[in-house]
């Protein structure tokens, strides 16, 4: 199938160049299946097969872009894609900056987190999982809802510019078990990524709906006070944050439209927590990770916050053209962010719980809705969802109905950072809007802020 | 290929399949444009066209969807047998409700397809508004057009064959400006209906969109020059700039009924609306009326029959303050029904949509819209208000997963003290629990302040969906609400 697909990619190219077009041709194939759990049933079983085709078109500072659905087997259609942007570009306004047209120097091709077996999941593989995951845990009251996404993506690339090409495959899936109480209305959570079959493990899922399930069921709720609490934050909350950080914490083309939380002279500087180290490093295979960027720069570790000190924003090479920026290997679909783990070995909630503690801690494993409140101070504001606990100094589990958080990114990896786990986890980002792309970050799995001030409280589920 | 979807259809079904449908796209096309300061940074086109397939089998959905259609009964099958893994884990058996087979066409008005006119002319109207956009204090400038243009083909297992042609226009523009703290400050206007009866290449009104460039200029230095909202309890009057997304995110999300029965659990959440609540909860105050309006002329949440096959319909979700009805599709109100053992729900609300061929019909919004009161104009109602803030734009908006309590950023406030419009504040905010707040609603606007809001970009769903859809929305006042948090 590679080569076929880098045959037809090299066909179009010689289509292009025959019409003395200047173009780059992106290739997206997804072959995925969903399968939806709701109220202790299939709610949903799906399956996509579906071809994508970008084709961009250059002149001279000109640029436009012509996409569709379409198959292999349509090679018609796909020249036609390549007229009407060619046709296209004609029309539109010069850019101010001359945009990059991609120069591949080699070709190069990558399917270290293509798994063949993880990819051929099937529905009764599917079934199986979640019926380990949730067994004798479901109640007339107490319903399994869920996800397991899977699939293949498949990206290939050429230009006009050169021959070569390059050709990435993922396999990946990502699950999401919820037990929920059908009046009561709480619910605890538990998710998994995997890039290979042996990654997909039942035991941890269950483990953690277990001991959830057994608070959920036993301790008394609780709505807290507002005010000020130390924090420990799970997986799924910090992946949510550093998607913010994503956006407003070390984007160079942010920082130039004025919606980042890092001035250009911080470069250097201490801005966070002496324990808070977060890199983009490719070599994470758990990341899906593009180990070129899609303009052909090979990629490595880079550093983007070290104990703290800003080291550098991250440049897509559109933005580096528009505002004179060396661009940083970071035109991808995604990044592989990796925020490192600290000293306390807290394996898993477990221990969290059990663990002797000065103070009252506020465990939230997920924050729900989150959103830029002001970009330019890193203030956002989300809800705890999903299995939080209230675990008191002396011992004592409480379970808190939902509470609000509008804080500043500044403050939640700032000198506030008690301390992170020492063991980190993959978490799964990946959305399924559009064209499929599976992304994770690894994170510890926990992570404690101090004095985070709680701006609303529930009074109930 | 309508014969060949049908010869499938009746193929399956022979297989025991309980019920089928077919949406063939023969084509989906976009085209947006967006001029950032200067420079058009997009301008795509993007054509899909595929079959999506939903088979019920022992009460459980498959799906399928390709858009190779060489090989058509393959994708039949693929969901056929989807649904029978699924039929292994059945609680409660999907049954849909009654529809007669439906033989219609629907076509969204349109006088100038926008895919007719020429590329030059939609980035001259950019360039015409980036010249409007770029004055002292815009930091940031952006103008935007999104034009899409669908045929979708429905056909079922019951006889029912729907062909609609829908085209839709969305446009915007947008200024951010750095205040003196250093903050990003943004204001924005959007197309809406705007009352026009059609909604192709003639809605963009280069008049109309120049005057709210301007004021959209002249709001923003406002706000950069303007101090902080403070930390207060006060009345705030919602313009419809942020009244559409407060209606959106607390009553809309919150009344779709796959939300309320918890199929959306474990990814967009549930809802704090129980089905014992249908028609006897005091969702707001006696001023309030809400309903999910499909019928609106001219609005993308009016689309003739929805992705059930159903006719669209006007449905009354709040009577006077009491809840009375949700968004429904034909699977969920059969559900509701039994689970409440009453019957709530008189037959589907045609509101199942997908946003895809390659998507599964879910509950969507419609339009929904508020109905005006009299409460009269906007002056009428700042006079009346002893300490208050009038509030537009959205800058943030977060919700708890049972759409239980709010955070919303607006983008300017004007603050009201004894009957009067003081001054401009900036950095807005208001937050709220749902049910306090509409209880609250203590004045609506008259129907002159009433505006029909278009939204491209509503998220729902595994696997993730983006839909269109309206809200139509007078000016309204709520009490005692926290602001500046």
């Amino acid at each position: 199938m590679k080569d076929k697909i880098l045959q037809t990619l090299s066909d179009l190219r010689v289509y292009a160049i025959s019409k003395c077009y200047e173009v780059t041709i992106d290739y997206h194939e997804e072959d995925s299946g969903l399968m939806r759990f709701a109220n202790s049933a299939v709610s949903l079983n799906t399956s996509e097969h579906l071809i994508r085709l970008y084709v961009t078109a250059y002149e001279g500072r000109k640029r436009a872009s012509y996409n569709l659905i379409t198959d292999l087997g349509k090679m018609n259609e796909m020249k036609t894609a390549v007229d009407t942007a060619a046709e296209m570009v004609k029309h539109v306004q010069p850019l101010e900056y001359q945009p990059t047209v991609p120069t591949l120097a080699e070709s190069f091709a990558d399917d270290s987190t293509y798994d063949p077996i993880l990819a051929s999941l099937s529905n009764e593989e599917k079934l199986a999982y979640f019926k380990t995951a949730a067994k004798d845990m479901e109640t007339s009251e107490i319903k399994l809802s869920g996800i397991l996404s899977n699939g293949v993506t498949t990206l290939a690339q050429i230009n006009t510019r050169s021959r070569h090409t390059q050709f990435f495959k993922f396999s990946d899936t990502q699950v999401t078990a919820v037990l929920s109480h059908i009046t009561l209305k709480w619910e605890v959570q538990s998710e998994q990524s995997a890039h290979s079959r042996a990654a997909l493990d039942t035991q941890p899922v269950r483990g953690e709906l277990a001991f959830l399930l057994k608070h959920y069921q036993k301790d008394a709720p609780q709505s807290l006070p507002t005010g000020r609490y130390d924090i420990v934050f799970g997986p799924a909350a910090i992946a949510e944050l550093l998607g913010m950080m994503n956006v407003i914490g070390f984007n160079g083309g942010s920082l130039k439209r004025g919606y980042s939380m890092i001035a250009e002279d911080k470069v250097g500087q201490k801005v966070l927590s002496e324990k808070f180290s977060l890199d983009d490093d490719p070599a994470r295979l758990e990341t899906f990770p593009f180990r070129r960027d899609l303009m052909g720069m090979p990629r490595g570790c880079f550093p983007l916050y070290e104990k703290g000190i800003f080291k550098g924003f991250t440049w897509l090479q559109d933005d580096a053209d528009e505002f004179g920026a060396r661009p940083t290997g970071h035109t991808v679909m995604h990044k592989s962010l990796v925020v490192h783990g600290g000293e306390k070995d807290l394996p898993g909630l477990e221990a969290l719980v059990k663990m002797p503690r000065e103070n009252d801690v506020l465990y939230i494993p997920f924050l729900h809705y989150m959103n830029i409140v002001n970009p330019s101070k890193g203030i956002i504001t989300a809800s705890s969802r999903f299995g939080a606990l209230y675990l008191k100094k002396d011992g004592a589990v409480v379970i808190p109905y939902n509470v609000r958080l509008t804080q500043s990114l500044l403050d939640i990896f700032g000198d506030k950072v008690a301390w992170l786990s020492k063991q980190t986890v993959p978490y799964n980002t990946s959305m399924t809007y559009g064209a499929r792309n599976p992304t994770a970050v690894i994170v510890p799995r926990f992570t404690c802020v101090r004095d985070l001030e709680i701006s609303h409280s529930n009074t109930s589920y | 290929m309508i014969d060949k979807i049908k010869q499938q259809i009746d193929r399956i079904k022979a297989r025991s399949a309980a019920y089928l449908d077919a949406r063939y796209y023969p084509f989906e096309e976009s085209n947006e444009l967006l001029m950032m300061n200067g420079n058009l940074k997009n301008a795509s086109v993007s054509r899909e066209s595929g079959v999506g397939v939903r088979v019920l089998y022992k009460g459980a959905w498959g799906f399928s969807a390709a858009s190779d259609l060489s090989d058509l009964p393959g994708l039949f099958d693929k969901a056929f047998d989807n649904a029978r893994a699924a039929a292994a884990r059945v609680t409660f058996p999907i049954k849909l409700a009654a529809r007669e087979p439906v033989h219609a066409q629907f076509d969204s008005p349109c006088m100038m397809d926008p895919f007719q006119v020429p590329l030059a002319d939609k980035v001259s109207f950019l360039e015409t508004m980036d010249k409007k956009l770029n004055q002292p204090g815009v930091f940031l400038r952006d103008a935007s057009l999104t034009f899409i243009r669908k045929q979708i083909i429905f056909i079922d297992s019951a006889g029912s064959e729907i062909e609609k042609n829908i085209t839709e226009v969305f446009a915007g523009l947008d200024v951010n400006g750095t205040d003196p703290q250093g903050v990003m400050q943004e204001r924005k206007f959007r197309l809406g209906q705007m009352g026009k009866p059609t909604r192709g290449w003639e809605s963009i009104d280069t008049e109309l969109f120049a005057a709210n460039a301007e004021r959209i200029v002249r709001e923003l230095n406002e706000v950069l020059a303007a101090q902080d909202c403070p930390k207060d309890d006060r009345s705030v009057i919602l313009l419809p700039g942020i009244m559409y997304l407060q209606t959106h995110e607390t009553i809309g999300h919150a009344l779709e009924l796959d939300r309320i029965l918890g199929y959306e659990l474990a990814y967009a959440g549930g809802s704090f609306v129980t089905l014992d609540d249908f028609g006897k909860l005091r969702y707001g105050s006696d001023r309030l009326t809400v309903r999910a309006n499909a019928l609106v002329p001219n609005s993308p949440g009016s689309f003739g029959y929805d992705d059930d096959g159903t006719p669209c319909r006007d449905v009354v979700l709040i009577d006077k303050g009491t809840l009375v009805g949700a968004i429904t599709g034909r699977q969920m109100v059969e559900e509701a029904n039994a689970r409440a053992q009453r019957q709530i729900f008189n037959g589907s609300g045609g509101a199942n949509r997908a946003t895809a061929f390659y998507r599964v019909p879910i509950e969507r919004m419609t339009n929904i819209n508020i109905d005006p009161g009299s409460g009269g104009t906007l002056d009428d109602i700042i006079a009346k208000t002893e300490k208050g803030i009038i509030l537009d734009g959205d800058r943030s908006w977060s919700i708890g997963s049972n759409r239980e309590q709010f955070h919303f950023a607006t983008e300017i406030g004007w603050l009201v003290e004894d009957g009067r419009k003081t001054k401009v504040v900036k950095n807005a905010t208001y937050r709220g629990d749902t049910l306090k707040f509409w209880n609250s609603l203590s004045s609506v606007g008259s129907a002159a302040t009433w505006e029909l809001k278009y939204v491209d970009n509503c998220g729902k769903g595994q696997p993730n969906q983006v839909m269109q859809l309206g809200h139509g929305i007078p000016v309204c006042r709520f009490d005692n609400v926290r602001i500046g948090e």
